[in-house]
């Protein structure tokens, strides 16, 4: 005859809880590592639903109902280029005119800021930026020579793809056109 | 109850578990690496390499695009300086000294980060537009009715939040440190 199963005794209770418990740590530390390349609205999918690639384009006003990216601010107006660097280094290149409040930062294409600046790092007003890969780094500094130094900002992306977003402040709602003027000389070359 | 389903039910207990735990810590900033002063929670930008994966799951996940150190540091309220929540049926008076930054602002949100419709398309305050007491200190009313000086229209309804965005300031590189007087208070004023 079968001996009927013995009903589980503490020490079994507490295994098998600390079997959910360990799934459970297991689960929730991977879907946490593993979010940045899963969630459907990365800031690099909501930039690239609406710009072009390796162009420098202007972003609708921040307003109700109408914003690229949450969080933004309404007295900022916003540019972007959405780089892909398959085909060669990106170059983002302008003139910034007053000493008015310009940020700009780079962005891979995981939520990571790999590079970020204000106007006041401009050498004169003038960006002049290149977003590359490393082995098209290496390939840019094997033409440097020895006497010149470069005049570009030269940056490495952690991945082949990925954004530039610059943001100009509109100090009154009134010059809000002046800020998106002061963006619209920026250009995003492939 | 054989072996079989004791090991099912245990793996489905454990990731129902396990995703519950990263559901909360995205959307209620559990383990989120924060810069904390009086009412307001700033979110310094996440490091390139290493860094908090919270914190990078949880941006990824909202899609926001942070300040980086280099540009500044923003900093979000849901309560008052009390601790108290801020809601639509209470005026409110923001106030306090200037806080060191080139420029700053400070407007409402909702919590997903989309702006709130109000008259006039007055969003917020930048630094250079605000009116100032003789000591160079300022005061912002948020409020239904219109009131002389700073006002910003209170949302009819629904949650909301102060958003304070402080740009090339070196609070953005010491802002571990930063102490609540630095920054803003804001007051409940009447409620109904």
């Amino acid at each position: 005859m079968r001996q009927k199963r013995a009903p589980l005794t503490t020490q079994g209770r507490l295994a098998w809880l600390a079997g959910v418990l360990i799934i459970a740590g297991i689960v929730h530390l991977c879907s946490i590592l593993i979010m940045p390349q899963i969630a459907p609205n990365t800031p690099y999918a909501r930039i690239a639903a609406r710009t072009p690639v390796n162009r420098f384009v202007l972003l609708p006003p921040v307003a109700p109902g109408e914003s690229a990216l949450p969080f933004e601010d309404p007295a900022m107006a916003l540019g972007a280029c959405r780089f892909d660097l398959t085909r060669g280094p990106v170059r983002l290149r302008g003139q910034l005119a007053a000493d008015a409040l310009v940020l700009l930062s780079f962005h891979g294409r995981t939520a990571q800021t790999f590079y970020a600046m204000t106007d006041r790092s401009a050498l004169r007003g003038a960006i002049d930026v290149v977003v590359a890969t490393r082995d098209q780094l290496d390939e840019i500094e094997s033409h440097d020579t020895e006497d010149e130094l470069p005049q570009e900002l030269r940056l490495e992306a952690p991945s082949l793809q990925g954004f530039m977003l610059v943001r100009a402040l509109a100090e009154r709602p009134s010059l809000m056109g002046e800020a998106r003027e002061r963006l619209s000389s920026l250009s995003c070359e492939g | 109850m054989s072996l079989f389903p004791k090991i099912l039910a245990t793996a489905l207990a454990g990731a129902v578990l396990g995703l519950g735990a990263t559901y909360a810590s995205l959307t209620r900033g559990i383990g989120f690496e924060a810069v904390k002063a009086g009412p307001w929670r700033g979110t310094p930008q996440i490091s390139v390499v290493g860094g908090d994966p919270y914190a990078r799951a949880r941006v990824s996940r909202s899609g926001q695009v942070l300040l980086g150190t280099a540009e500044g540091l923003s900093f979000s309220a849901a309560v008052d300086s009390t601790g108290a929540r801020l809601r639509t049926g209470c005026d409110y008076r923001v106030s306090g000294a200037t806080p060191v930054a080139r420029n700053w602002t400070l407007g409402l949100a909702r919590p997903d980060g989309t702006l709130i419709a109000t008259p006039f398309a007055r969003y917020g305050f930048t630094s250079s537009e605000l009116l100032r007491d003789a000591r160079g200190d300022f005061h912002i009313d948020i409020a239904r009715a219109a009131r002389p000086g700073n006002w910003l229209p209170l949302p009819g309804e629904g949650d909301f939040l102060l958003v304070l965005r402080l740009y090339d300031s070196p609070h953005s590189t010491s802002a571990k440190t930063l102490e609540a007087r630095e920054l803003p208070t804001i007051n409940a004023e009447r409620c109904s």
